[in-house]
Formats: structure tokens, sequence, C-alpha cells
């Protein structure tokens, strides 16, 4: 008779466990994959953001493919251009839904693009989650379709506002881009300035993809800023500051964090960036969910678009997990279940599943923030990063 | 002086965009149809333009002549192997056909160089102020070479037995023809003269700006515009087209906002060819 030691016990308790945790991995393998859309800016003004994002979200779906998916069945990722565009990213969202039959739509990122997209997830009952700013978003009728994680145009104007008040501004000159965030901003700039005692003295809305702004700059100058707030993309951003120095205006500059990337700094001499500031909202660069993000990508420091990529690809796991199934309208009625609420905190969607196994309620806090949302899909609050440049480079300016 | 100003700003643009739109206009002489892949050729310029400047370190204007010659090789290729078979079918699908092989380029040119926003290597300099007109020293280069470049195009034109050819088979193919001038190769001829212009015309704007796979997309709608309005065919046609847009676009500013800009190419289409119905110049190409 063979004699039971403690190595022939752990062996036995090893195989049992393999077996045990068997029917959970076939099982995930055998199911129907359920398929999720992904829709960001490949190309176009977004091209630097959406490919960081995209690669955000199949970090989160690989690694909860790993641990076994979802409902046993595996994640896979049908994935589309928007092109920045929105005649093109109506065209791929019809695509995803009505070929793909996707349940649900991640990663729109120009305002403009969300706008034409929303109408046709909401009426096909297909969840949309975004990182659109304009206020105009969430007030659309999308029934409860769409919820996104950047905060809305007002939350960051004011924010801006409030960070140019804090250098001195008095006379704010606006140049932006035609976007639905474009009169908007203008509108909460002057709220938050007028109180203070600054205004804004100018505002033009210039064309995107024009190879010179010189003109818009003369008539912006005209009301004499003693600040220059602009509200563009990367692509008008950039021949924008170019102009600006050519026209020797040297006063400081306030851009969007998403307008001036250090790719595009990397274009133009050091020179022609001096007194530029960027601000974004901040990832919750203290949560767990952001040094999970963190490892997960590869890059050290997630800036706010991989974060928000990062929570919608982990809401939606859990989502699924919580309404125990995917479809576009148990997304609409379940995502608040499982990000707000006195459940367990849980930081990542592989182990929010493992808490929603143990049949507890959870509440997941993001490497972006906290992922609380109203009824209209905004997000509460969020802080702000400000970041200037120096000889060329962006640096850590402060964080609101 | 707030006129001035625009129209000097008008007219730098419009020299810019006549280069690539005498390109547009010269193919659909001599072959008759609008060849929209001239977009891509001006992506495909401005980024052999960049390879020149950044990674072999020519100066700009040499890197101007491999953008050049780098588009007329692809636009011969191109129209060899992709758009002749289409041509037989008619105006429309060469035309389409024209469009996909614009976006396959595009595309290529983004798989090898990727989507980022790239810049030559050159110093940006500040405005000169001339009695209180600001000009850009780049523009007024960038001017000058759109000028040089339109000038020997017009001496290859008038004063060569191959320039000859070419406005030959542009104003009577048949009567060409029978002269025993040979289409084929007036075409390929005509195609490497255009793509090229579209090259350097990529290059031009984006020394000005920057560059990304989309520079010639961007601008391709304002190109067709100078076009047609200066007479779609006429070689002098695209330049005063070009300027009229350029300039057109500019004065719009005093009475609309920027917003609206792009439109005034278009309304300068639909008042054109409601009095000319073959735009300013017609279509006689020379």
């Amino acid at each position: 008779m063979r004699k039971t030691t403690r190595r022939t016990i752990l062996k036995t308790a090893a195989a049992a466990a393999t077996v045990a945790a068997l029917p959970i991995n076939a099982n995930a393998q055998s199911g129907e994959p359920i398929r999720i859309g992904i829709l960001t800016p490949l190309t176009g003004a977004g091209g630097n953001d959406g490919p960081r994002m995209l690669k955000a979200m199949t970090a989160v779906f690989d690694e909860v493919n790993k641990q076994g998916g979802v409902l046993g069945r595996r994640i896979e990722t049908v994935v589309e251009d928007d092109q920045t565009n929105p005649e093109a990213a109506v065209r791929a969202a019809r695509k995803l839904i009505e070929v793909n039959k996707v349940p649900m739509i991640l990663g729109t990122w120009a305002s403009a693009v969300t706008a034409a997209v929303a109408p046709v997830c909401w009426e096909s009952k297909t969840f949309l989650m975004t990182v659109s700013g304009a206020d105009s978003i969430t007030l659309l009728p999308h029934q409860g379709f769409l919820i996104r994680t950047q905060p809305t145009s007002k939350l960051q104007a004011t924010a801006h506002g409030e960070f140019m008040l804090s250098q001195g501004a008095k006379r704010v000159g606006i140049i932006g881009i035609q976007a639905p965030f474009a009169l908007p901003n203008k509108e909460h700039l002057e709220n938050t300035l007028k109180p203070k005692g600054a205004e804004v003295v100018s505002h033009v809305i210039y064309e995107k993809d024009k190879p010179t702004y010189r003109s818009e700059i003369d008539q912006m100058m005209r009301g004499k800023p003693d600040y220059i707030y602009t509200n563009g993309y990367a692509p008008d951003t950039v021949v924008l500051l170019r102009d600006l120095y050519r026209a020797g205006i040297d006063m400081p500059k306030f851009a969007q964090s998403y307008a001036v990337p250090q790719a595009t700094l990397d274009t133009i001499p050091p020179e022609v960036s001096t007194k530029v500031y960027t601000g974004q909202p901040s990832a919750d660069i203290e949560s767990p969910a952001y040094k999970l993000a963190a490892d997960r990508t590869g890059d050290k420091e997630p800036d706010g678009y991989v974060s928000q990529a990062t929570d919608w690809a982990s809401m939606a796991v859990l989502t699924i997990a919580k309404a125990k199934e995917a479809s576009g309208v148990a997304m609409k009625d379940n995502v608040r279940k499982i990000c707000q609420g006195s459940g367990q905190k849980v930081y990542s969607a592989v182990e929010g599943l493992k808490v929603l196994a143990e049949g507890k309620e959870i509440n997941y806090e993001g490497a972006s923030g906290p992922c609380d949302f109203t009824d209209i899909g905004d997000i509460l609050g969020c802080r702000f990063r400000y970041m200037h440049v120096v000889k060329g480079k962006l640096e850590f300016l402060k964080l609101v | 002086m707030e006129v001035l100003q625009l129209i000097v700003n008008g007219l730098m643009a419009g020299t810019i965009l006549a280069v690539p739109a005498i390109g547009l206009t010269a193919i659909f002489a001599v072959l008759r149809f609008t060849n929209f892949a001239l977009a891509s050729h001006m992506t495909i310029g401005a980024f052999a333009g960049f390879v020149a400047n950044v990674t072999f370190g020519l100066p700009a204007v040499a890197a101007l002549g491999f953008a050049f010659v780098i588009a007329g090789l692809v636009g011969v290729l191109s129209d060899e192997f992709v758009l002749k078979p289409f041509r037989r079918a008619g105006f429309i699908t060469t035309a389409i056909g024209s469009i996909a092989l614009t976006i396959a380029l595009e595309n290529i040119v983004r798989f090898i160089f990727g989507n980022q926003l790239r810049g030559y290597d050159l110093p940006i300099l500040r405005d000169w102020n001339i009695h209180g007109i600001r000009v850009s020293p780049q523009q007024v280069e960038n001017f000058v070479v759109a000028v040089i470049v339109m000038a020997a195009l017009f001496a290859f034109l008038s004063f060569t037995r191959v320039g000859k050819s070419m406005r030959a088979v542009a104003d009577n193919p048949m009567l060409a023809a029978i002269k025993g001038i040979n289409a084929n190769v007036v075409a390929r001829l005509v195609s490497f003269v255009a793509m090229g212009l579209a090259g350097l015309g990529g290059m031009l704007i984006g020394l000005d700006t920057t560059i990304d796979p989309l520079i010639g997309f961007k601008t391709i709608l304002q190109i067709f515009a100078a076009a047609v309005v200066g007479g779609l065919g006429s070689i002098p046609g695209a330049v005063v087209g070009a300027l009229v847009v350029g300039v057109g676009e500019e004065l719009s500013l005093l009475v609309l906002t920027p917003a609206y800009r792009t439109a005034v190419g278009f309304i300068a289409i639909l008042v054109v060819l409601t009095f000319r119905p073959r735009g300013i110049l017609g279509q006689r190409a020379y």
C-alpha cells in the first residue's frame, strides 16, 4: 500500500483544484464570444489618443479572457476607425451594430463624432461610452444609452478659466475650432472670468484643415488680449502656434492637453511653444485602478484617455456579469449598479468578477476617477492636471 | 490696411494652391477625367520631401525636387497599372477609381509613416513687417518656388517639342494622333508632371504647417474648386482659379466669420459657372 505523504496530499489538492477550474475555462472557450464594438479615432485629429485607448481596452479584455471570460464566454472586440469624422463614424457604427451585432460601442472621442453616432446607438438600443466633453452630448435624448467619463465642457472650461485667472489673465482672447463645444466653452469661460474682474475680449471660430490661420489671429488680436485660450485639436493647434510665433505674439497660451501632445511639440522648434500651458481632466493617480492600468498597458503614467478607456472596458465586463446578459438594455439598466453605491470597492474587472461571483455587490472605482454618474450620464466631478512646456517638453505644473 | 493684409494672405495661399491645381487641370486636359488621386500624391510628395529633408538631411529646395520626382513616378505607375484600365469604362468610372486609388495610397503612407504629425527640419522665422503688412519669410519662399515652377512649366509647354505635343493632345487628340504624336507617351508624361506638381504642392503646404497622411485629402476640395473656377482643362485657368479662391476666402472674412471660409470656394464655383459655364478662362489647355 502506498504511503500517504504531505507531498501526495499537495499533488492531489493541486490536481483537484485544476479539475475544479476546468469547467470554467472549458466553458469560457465553448460559449459564443461576447462581441464588443470599439470605435476610436485611429486616424485624423484624434489619431494620437485613439490607438492608446484601444490598447488600454484590449489589455483589460485580455486579462478577463485569461481568467475565463465573463458568463463563461470570451470577450471579442470588433474595432473600427471613426477617422475623427462624423460621417465615417456613423458608417462604422452602423456596421458594428447591424453586421457585428454588438450590444455596446466604446470609444468615441470628438464631440461632433459622438453627436452623430449617439442617435444611431440609442435608436438600436446600443450602449455608448465616450470621452467627448461637449455639454450638448448628455443633453441629447439618449434614453440612458450613453455615459461619459470625461467632464462636461462646463466643468472643464470653468477649471481652465480658474487656471488662467491664477496666472494673472485679465483679457482673454479665444480662438478655436468649429465644434459643438466652441460656444458653450466661451460662455462658461465668461461666467468664470467676469466675477473675478477679467473678461473674454475676442472670440474667433475657425474651420479645421486650413494651412494657415493668420487672418483669424489678426481678428482675435483686435480685442487686445493678454492671454490666449486656444480651443482646437492637435493638427490645427500646431498651425496656430506656428502662426502666433511668426506674428511675434509671445503672450501665454492655454490649450487642452489633447491639442498639444508631446508628439506635436516634437514637430516644432522649442521657441514656438514657449509660454504654452495645457490642462486635462486628470486620471486618479492615487487609485489602485490607475496603478493596475499602468502595469497592464506598460505605460508608466497613463493619461486621462488611457484611464477612461480602462474604465469603460472594466465597467462593460462587470455590468455584463451583474446583468447576466450582454445587451444594450442590460448595460443601461445595470451600469450604475456596479460603479456606484455601497458595494465592495473593486479596482479591476477581474477583481470585480470574483466579488460578484461571491454574490456580493460591488462599486467599481476607476483609473480615471470614482466613475459615479448622474442620471443623464455625466460624471460628478474630477481633478485637473496642468502642464507647461519648457524647452519643447511638457512638464508637470500642478494638480487641482 | 486690413484689406491689403487679407489680399496678401490670399495671394500667398492661392499661389501654393495653384501648383497642384495645375496638375489636376493638366490631367483633365489630356486624359479627360478628374483625377482625385492627386490628393494622395500630394501626401506622397510631402513625405518624400520629409525623408529627403529629415532623414537624409537635404536642404528644403533639394527636398522639393525629391518630392516632385517621387510623386511623379508614383503618378506614372498608378496611372499605368490602375487608372488606365478604368479609362475604357468612361469618365465617371475613372474618377471614382481615382478616389479609391487615393484612399489606398494614403493608407500605404499611413502604414509606413504612422499617423502622427511631422514637421520638416526648418527654423520658423518671425514675420517681416513691411509698412504694416505682415509677411512670413517661409511663405515668400514658397511663393517664389511656386512662381518659378509655374514659369518653368509654361516655358516647357510653350517652347519644347514635348510640351507642344502635350498641348496638341489636350486640344485635339485626333489631330495629334494623325500628326504621329504618341498619346500613350504623352499620357505618361502628363501623369509624371501633374503628380510631380501635386507632390511639390503637398510639400510646400507642409513647409508652412506640418504633415500627416491626410495632408492631400484636406486640400483636394479647394484645389478642385480652383481648377473648376479657372476652367477645368485650362492651365492658366488653374492659376487664376487658385488666386480667386485664395483671395476670395480671405476677403470673405470682412463679412463672414472664419467658420464659413470653405464655402467661399464653392460659392465661387456656383457664381462663375452660372455666368461662364466653362470657367473663367474656358477649357482650352493653354
